[in-house]
Order: structure tokens, then sequence, then C-alpha cells
């Protein structure tokens, strides 16, 4: 079954942002989909702490579509990857069913709900 | 006497996924020594303080949010 992963690399801040393009593109081949992959690059950023000796990492968010069986192989090469400081591959999750309430409708929520706590009381 | 009770921010900040990417938002739910902060205190209702909880944690990992922050050294 296919599914909708996101994924977040930070990569080594050092490396030049076409060498960072490549390496991205060699990883997302072995994950073999057709659809094209959505990629958010953040680019350089301070880490919230240090990682080995590093202080600042290259953030890449990628969403993608793929098979849950070509995952182990893919995040092996993240993995053996030095340039990759860290990975988080999580099922994507996103907003599902209704659309977030309106102004006036979390205002009828609210005054609701401040009735409900006078009957309480 | 029955304390009054806050209304979650979460909900009305109208946001329906708490995305752990966000580490602007999710930094308002944490201490400034970097702990959860407890919803008895933000005011967060307990799905929401779930989903909160989960994504610090991933933040946490993705080096966006700190796991600990001296109180001396900011």
């Amino acid at each position: 079954m296919s599914r909708e992963y996101e994924a977040v690399y930070i990569f080594d801040s050092a490396l030049e942002d076409t060498a960072i393009a490549e390496k991205l593109e060699k990883h997302h081949a072995l994950l073999g989909t057709k659809d094209p992959i959505t990629l958010d690059t953040w680019g350089r950023r301070q880490l919230a702490y240090k990682i080995g000796s590093k202080e600042t990492g290259y953030y890449v968010v990628a969403r993608f579509k793929a098979e849950g069986k070509v995952l182990p192989e893919f995040e092996r090469s993240l993995k053996l990857d030095d340039s990759v400081i860290r990975y988080l591959i999580s099922v994507h999750e996103h907003e599902l069913g209704a659309p977030p309430m309106t102004e006036e409708q979390l205002a009828a929520r609210r005054a609701r709900d401040g009735d409900d706590d006078d009957d309480e009381e | 006497m029955r304390r009054q009770k806050k209304t979650c921010p979460v909900t009305e900040a109208g946001i329906r996924f708490i995305d752990y990417k966000d580490e602007r938002f999710l930094s308002r739910f944490i201490t400034d020594t970097g702990k959860v902060l407890p919803s008895r205190l933000s005011g967060v209702d307990a799905r929401h303080q779930r989903q909160l909880a989960k994504a610090i944690k991933k933040a946490r990992y993705l080096a966006l949010l700190p796991y600990t922050r001296s109180q001396s050294a900011q």
C-alpha cells in the first residue's frame, strides 16, 4: 500500500547547495515513485543544540508517496550518508475532515461553552 | 469557588493539526528550561495536549527545540 510520507533531513551546512540537491536526488531515486516529490528547502539554520560539533544545519522537508517496503532501503542509504546529520521520516499527517472553524463559529462555540459553565454553577 | 475555565489556545488559534515543524508555535508550550508546559497552566485541552507533546518531542529530535536549556545561560 502506498502512503504519503514526510521526511525532514538535516544536512551538513558546510555542503554546497548543489551537492545537497544532488544527494537528495540520489536518495529519492531509491523510493521509486512516479509522483513528484514536494521539496521545501529551509536552508541553513541554527540548531537548537549542538549535534556533535555542528551548530548549524541545512534543513530540507520532502513529501512523497511511497510503498512502505521501499523505506528500509531508503533509510539505510540516509543512515550511511555522513552528510546527513539527522533525518526523520513520518507518515504525513495533515488536516482531515472538516475545515477549520471560522471566527463566527468559534465565537458561537465559546458563547455556548460559556452557557454550559453557568448551568453547572 | 471554581477556577475560571480557560479556553484551549490551540482550538482558539483554529489549528486542526499540530505541526511538529512549527517551532515558533510549539515554543509557546514549553517552559524556559525546555520542559513541556503542563496543560493545567496553558489551558490546552487533553486531545491537543497529547498532540503537542508528540510534536514537541519530534521537534526536539530535529533540533528545532532544545531538550533542555540552562536557566543561567539565557
